[in-house]
């Protein structure tokens, strides 16, 4: 029997009951009553196990769920192998490049400096220098290729969180701004950008221009100044 | 008047490769005469002791940086009328404006040939 016709019925029998003569009340109408609201009272807390039930079902499911997508990003692959990979390569890439410019800046060093008097001699020696520098260049082909491998890791790890992040419904934390670390506080007040991609981001000429403007020593007239940010 | 051709020059970057890079090509030019430094901290000490006709810094170095030097230069009495001149990769306006605004003699961007590094100096120092 639904709830709220148990309900209904409790209320008639109170009814009927506080309308007669309580004295004379059967111990059966008593009882009766006893049952419909013992009936009632199940129901009710039945609905509410039901529900707190569901409510932990969802929450071991999201649970199971973040454990799997966890797993899925494979966060001990990514630390034990993928970051540590990339960085060596990355090391290894500045190590061959230095390498690389040594050779080519001793051979460089060395035409330069040769003072060998002999025509074929000074010859042999500046095609010899020159081909020791065009061996070196080969340095850029092991660089592209450990760079090359530097990119995959750090996509994978790219879709591995963006997959997470948009399976679990991850957003952004909102609020202010996000405490800035010492590194970021010393870049920002030493103005350290770093190297502009795709060349820099103001010319040679435009700085010049700045400095014929300004005359030597003096100040930087405000109107260049403006006129950069045109 | 004449640039003195052995006049010191300070050359101050982190990276050796690019301080050889600057030496040669200042061979090049004609200077001979040039001391190096590894970090604005290092240069600044050295200025001190010694004089230089010319300092040519890079900007991003530790712990100090071009910047921090060229204000320290700039601030120091004995110090403050040395050429400077800042060769960086810091290529945004904002670096320029403020290095101009600090004192900064030139600016030359990376990459460069002999030929920027010789029109700058000659804009500083005079025709060579």
């Amino acid at each position: 029997m639904p709830a709220a016709n148990v309900a209904a019925q409790v209320r008639t029998s109170l009814a009927t009951l506080k309308a007669s003569d309580l004295q004379d009340a059967q111990i059966m109408e008593v009882l009766k009553l006893a049952h419909q609201l013992t009936d009632t009272m199940k129901l009710f807390f039945s609905s509410l196990d039901q529900s707190i039930c569901q409510e932990f079902n969802y929450i071991a499911d999201y649970i199971s769920r973040t454990r799997d997508e966890i797993a899925a990003l494979r966060p001990n692959d990514i630390k034990r192998e993928r970051i540590p990979t990339a960085g060596a390569e990355l090391e290894a890439v500045v190590t061959d490049t230095e390498k690389a410019t040594e050779v080519i800046m001793s051979a460089a060093e060395s035409v330069l400096c040769d003072e060998e008097t002999d025509y074929d001699n000074y010859r042999a020696n500046v095609e010899a220098k020159m081909m020791e520098i065009i061996e070196s260049c080969s340095f850029q082909d092991l660089a592209g290729q450990r760079v090359s491998k530097v990119v995959g890791s750090l996509r994978h790890v790219e879709d591995r969180v963006a997959r997470f992040a948009e399976v679990m419904g991850v957003r952004d934390a909102d609020g202010g701004p996000q405490e800035e670390t010492a590194e970021e506080k010393r870049n920002r007040e030493q103005l350290l950008n770093g190297p502009a991609i795709g060349g820099p981001e103001t010319s040679q000429d435009d700085i010049d221009a700045m400095f014929a403007d300004a005359g030597g020593d003096a100040a930087l007239d405000q109107g260049s100044i403006d006129s950069l940010f045109d | 008047m004449a640039v003195e051709m052995t006049m010191p020059i300070l050359v101050v970057d982190d990276y050796k490769t690019m301080i050889r890079i600057i030496r040669n090509l200042l061979k090049q030019i004609g200077f001979e005469n040039v001391d190096d430094a590894a970090d604005g901290q290092e240069a600044f000490e050295k200025m001190q002791k010694n004089k230089y006709g010319l300092v040519i810094s890079d900007w991003n170095m530790e712990p100090m940086t071009g910047y921090e030097l060229l204000q320290k230069v700039r601030a120091d009495e004995g110090l403050k009328s040395t050429p400077f001149i800042m060769v960086t990769a810091e290529s945004k306006t904002e670096n320029v404006v403020a290095a101009k605004k600090a004192g900064v003699n030139n600016y030359i961007v990376k990459p460069f040939n002999a030929g920027t590094l010789k029109s700058k100096m000659s804009a500083v120092l005079g025709d060579f």
